[in-house]
Parts: C-alpha cells; sequence; structure tokens
C-alpha cells in the first residue's frame, strides 16, 4: 500500500474513533444504523462475486437477532449467543443450500426469496419467538461488569464487528478462495475446465456469508434490545440491494459501507421526515441508476480516478510507481 | 495402453445423434488432428469427455480410470485440459492472474489449509506466482504480464486461452479450434506453441478448419462427419481419402 494510502487510513481511523464526541447522541445512532447496513450490504456484495444474488439476506440477520433475545433472555452472554446465533446460520444454511447452490443461480435467487418470506412468518407466527409483538426488554450486552447502553458504546462495539467482518473478507479475497471466486464470478465455464469446483466454492462463500449475517443480527438486538419480525422481511432485502446499488456494486468491500453512510446521512441532513425517507431513497436510487448505474465508485473508477492521474501534483505525490 | 479410449461412445440431443457409436484412441505425445465438416460433432465430442456433457452411451477411459459421467471439474483435475471455440478468458485478471488461476487451481493443496497457515499460505502464493511466470515466460507472454485480456491482440488472446489450460499441467489437452480466424503468422506461433506444449510431455488433440495447420503440425489425423468416425491415419494418407473429400464438398456428380 502507498504511502498516501496509509496515510488516509489512518486519518479515516482516528475519524472513526473521535467520531462520536464531537456530535450528539441522535447522530450516533444513525452512524449505528449505517454499520448495520453496511454488514449486510457486505454479505450481499460477497455473494455477487460468485454469480449468486442474494435475497434471503433477512432470514439469516434474524436467526441472529432471534438467537440472541431468546438465549440473553435465558442469562446467556451476549458474545456466546453471537457465536451460537452464527453457528445455527452455517448449519441451516449447509442443510438449504446443499440443494439450492448446485441447481445455479436461477434456483437459489428463487429460494433465497421463499426463505425470506417463510422465516418472516415463522417469526411472526410462533410463539417461542414472541409472534408479531416479538421478543422485547432484551438486557444489553456486557463484558463482566461493563455494560454496553451508551450510544457511544454501541457504536465502538459496531465498528468491532464490522472491522473484524472487513478483514476476514479481505483476507479471503486474498487467498486460493478469493482467486477461485474471481474465476467462478468471470465465466463459470472456464473456471470448471481449470478444475475449481464451483458448487464447493460457492458454498463456502454463501455459508461465510451467512455467519456475518447472524453476527450482524446479534448485534442489532445489542443496541435495540427487541427482535420484531417486522425488522427482518423482505422490505430490507430491497434496502440492502438498494444502498448497494447506489455505493456501487464492483466494489466488494467499499461499496456496500458508502452505499449504507449515503443512504443513511443524506436523509438526516437534509431533515427529510421518517415517513418519506423510503421514497426519499427511491429517488435516489432511480437517479443513481439513470446517471451512475455503477454507483458512487462506479463513477470516481470511470471520471474522477482518470482526472487523478492527469494531474501533476498527484503524478509528483508518486513519483516513479506505475499508475492505475 | 492408450491414454484416452472412447469406446461406443453416443450422444443424442433429442432425435438427432451428435455422436454415434463413435470408438477412438489417443496415445501418448501425439497431436492428433480432429476435422470434419460443421456440424460433425467435434465439440460436442470435447463437451462429453471433458463432463460438460453426459453421454447417452459408451465410455471414457483415461489413463486407464473411467471418467465418464464425472463433472468437469473432477475431470480437469485429473489432468485433462481443453479450450472453447469462444476462447473463453478472465476478462477481469491481468494475464498473469489468468495463469495463476490455472495453476493453482489444480494444485492439490486445500483452500482452507492454506488460509489457516498464513505463513504457509503466503510461501503457496510466492511458489504458484514462480511457476506461473515459468509457464508466462515458457509460452511467450513474458511482455503482456500484466496486461488485460480486452488489451491484447486476437492471436494472443487465444494464446493465452492455451497457455490456462497448460498451466494446469495436463497429460492430455483439447484444443477447440486454437487458430481460427488468426493470420497465417499468428497461426503460426500458435501451433508451434503447441508442438512446444507436445515436446514437454502433453498430449494433444486439436479441432480445426485450418487444412495447412493440420497437415503441418499433426502426427495422426481423425474425420468426422455425421457424428462417425469416416477416417483415420496419417495426413498424407487422409489428404487422399475419397470420402473425405466428399465429406467436406459433397458428394460430386
Amino acid at each position: 500500500m502507498s504511502k498516501v494510502m496509509m496515510v488516509a487510513l489512518g486519518v479515516l481511523v482516528l475519524l472513526l474513533i473521535v467520531f462520536p464526541f464531537g456530535v450528539n447522541p441522535y447522530t450516533v445512532q444513525v452512524a449505528i444504523t449505517t454499520i448495520t447496513y453496511s454488514m449486510l450490504g457486505l454479505a450481499f456484495a460477497f455473494t455477487m462475486r460468485v454469480g449468486l444474488p442474494r435475497f434471503d439476506i433477512p432470514a439469516w440477520w434474524g436467526v441472529g437477532g432471534y438467537t440472541t433475545a431468546l438465549l440473553m433472555k435465558d442469562g446467556m452472554s451476549f458474545w456466546l449467543t453471537a457465536l451460537i446465533g452464527g453457528i445455527i446460520a452455517v448449519i441451516l444454511g449447509a442443510l438449504v443450500f446443499s440443494i439450492a447452490i448446485p441447481r445455479g443461480m436461477i434456483p437459489f435467487l428463487m429460494i433465497g426469496m421463499v426463505l425470506t418470506l417463510a422465516f418472516y412468518q415463522m417469526y411472526g407466527s410462533v410463539s417461542l419467538f414472541g409472534a408479531w409483538s416479538g421478543i422485547t426488554n432484551v438486557p444489553p450486552p456486557t463484558i463482566g461488569s461493563f455494560e454496553f447502553v451508551a450510544k457511544r458504546d454501541l457504536y465502538y462495539m459496531g465498528l468491532f464487528f464490522l472491522a473484524l467482518n472487513l478483514v476476514v473478507y479481505y483476507l479471503l479475497f486474498n487467498s486460493k478462495f478469493g482467486r477461485a471466486w474471481n474465476a467462478i464470478g468471470s465465466s463459470l465455464r472456464l473456471a470448471r475446465s481449470v478444475g475449481v469446483d464451483v458448487v464447493k466454492y460457492r458454498m463456502a462463500n454463501v455459508l461465510i456469508g451467512n455467519f456475518f449475517l447472524a453476527l450482524a443480527g446479534s448485534y442489532f438486538v445489542g443496541y435495540y434490545h427487541a427482535a420484531l419480525p417486522a425488522v427482518f422481511s423482505f422490505q430490507s432485502a430491497l434496502l440492502v440491494m438498494v444502498y448497494l446499488i447506489i455505493g456501487g456494486f464492483t466494489h466488494s468491500l467499499a461499496g456496500p459501507i458508502l452505499g449504507a453512510l449515503i443512504a443513511t446521512f443524506i436523509p438526516q441532513y437534509l431533515r427529510v421526515e421518517a415517513e418519506y425517507q423510503t421514497i426519499f431513497t427511491a429517488a435516489i436510487v432511480i437517479l443513481i441508476l439513470m446517471f451512475l448505474p455503477l454507483g458512487v465508485l462506479g463513477w470516481v473508477d470511470q471520471k474522477v480516478k482518470p482526472w487523478l492521474y492527469r494531474q501533476r501534483w498527484y503524478a509528483r505525490l508518486n513519483k516513479g510507481k506505475v499508475l492505475g | 495402453m492408450a491414454l484416452l479410449e472412447i469406446r461406443n461412445l453416443s450422444k443424442y440431443f433429442g432425435g438427432l445423434a451428435a455422436i454415434k457409436q463413435l470408438n477412438l484412441d489417443i496415445f501418448d505425445s501425439e497431436i492428433v488432428g480432429l476435422i470434419g465438416p460443421n456440424g460433425a460433432g467435434k465439440t460436442t465430442l470435447f463437451n462429453v469427455i471433458t463432463g460438460f456433457y453426459p453421454p447417452n452411451e459408451g465410455k471414457i477411459i483415461f489413463r486407464g480410470e473411467d471418467i465418464t459421467g464425472l463433472e468437469p471439474h473432477q475431470i480437469a483435475q485429473r489432468g485433462l485440459g481443453r479450450t472453447f471455440q469462444q476462447s473463453l478468458l478472465f476478462m477481469r485478471s491481468t494475464v498473469l492472474e489468468n495463469i495463476l488461476i490455472g495453476f493453482h487451481m489444480n494444485c492439490r493443496a486445500g483452500a482452507l489449509k492454506e488460509f489457516l497457515h498464513t505463513s504457509g499460505s503466503r510461501k503457496a502464493d510466492q511458489e504458484a506466482r514462480e511457476q506461473a511466470l515459468e509457464i508466462i515466460d515458457f509460452m511467450g507472454l513474458d511482455p503482456l504480464k500484466y496486461k488485460l485480456p480486452e488489451e491484447l491482440s486476437s492471436g494472443y488472446q487465444k494464446a493465452l486461452a492455451v497457455s490456462i489450460a497448460f498451466a494446469t499441467k495436463p497429460k492430455l489437452l483439447l484444443l477447440d479450434e486454437p487458430v481460427t480466424t488468426l493470420s497465417p503468422d499468428k497461426v503460426e506461433m500458435i501451433m508451434k506453441l503447441i508442438a512446444k506444449v507436445r515436446d514437454a510431455g502433453t498430449t494433444v488433440v486439436v479441432i480445426e478448419h485450418n487444412m495447412k495447420a493440420i497437415m503441418d503440425f499433426c502426427d495422426r489425423i481423425v474425420v468426422l462427419a455425421y457424428g462417425r468416425k469416416i477416417a483415420e491415419g496419417l495426413p498424407q494418407e487422409i489428404r487422399e481419402n475419397k470420402e473425405v473429400v466428399e465429406a467436406y464438398l459433397g458428394a460430386i456428380g
């Protein structure tokens, strides 16, 4: 990584840590929401890399959420419930996807939708999950005697989960897994012809995503203190996709985060009324699809980067290095 | 024992017999030309051998093992490589990364093990890189290694397609029209590369319509028409075979 990049990253990390001290708690809450939607978006972009659009995000997000809600009510430690939720999501996922993945992209897509609807129905009808009223008054996460109640502390917890997610994905992308996934996303037939077991690598990809989705669900209940069916609904699946389009779906790590940032902060800044937020988001998506189809990051790749390379001061900063 | 044995192979698409009761042997270290008019079943034969289509009848035995009905990736891992008529490439990756995928994926090393041994995986990646660079050097692609496939001329794109298949270190390589549409000098470049691959120990079967390339570089020629083998032999014999001429030009008189 170049010196410029390292400095920029350092500044970013510093800003992220200092952020809650300079703003009011409400803005911190918005940041918490951004973190949640970033994690969901990361999961969607993750499976898109192997050519599988997943519509089942609310289902597994809910598995983590409800596992944490139920087990914490029984007194279990938050962190243990998060781990258990992740494991359940992986095991259930393995059962379902062993049928779905060998059949290809369209069956996978359809089964994803069915999963979201089925889980939603289950969360709302089964009394164990509190039916439509859900499970409320979930105690806050703790480490020893320290309780995560203040918005600032929950924000840092979120940063931890998000960082964990990003680091694991980044390491995977730069491993044999990442190489196989790139091949699968590029050309299924060619990948098969050079010995890539497409089903096995797709399965690994989807199940890893399942684990982190469940983790996101546990984090959500950690600050929302409740698990309600209405949260883990089909609409959330669509919102996640929309945020990724805004950010730029060709960038698996930065796209979802940028998209979530734009879609959660801009309505706040413009003081859009809560009822109009979805309409506002829809308007942004239509504009993006018309003018920046590859999202903000796609626009950066196509217009900003070439402009940047032409600037004298940028060339001087990167003296001697191969650009692009 | 032959490297590849095809026994009584048939493939039907609905009522149409694309391949009918085909028997064929391919031996070590030869370059075999597979020719025949369009629709003769040549590409279908490749697809059946490499597991992309299951056959309706018959057996395929590779290196003494019955590989009939196996998945394409399983067959590739057993040392059988191929290219596609449309010259498929990994368009989003550099030439070096294309070769790396071909080489790395055929390594027996497990992806999970590699990932968990982070120091081991760095070493494995370094080794893979070195081997890939060797292959790139062997195939004459060194000056192009950081370019994207879309930046290459069609001649080099086809060379890259052959190189990716070669990177899997196959015992048998099936090339589907590797020089179609190329100018004569590029045809010679690719055919010389194929001869180099054979000399390094890989058997090659080539589907082609370019008669000069076939006659100049193949040890043996097999002719297919309407899903059947109608002739087999040395280039000179095939050139003088009446049935072959008729199959290509239609019966005269």
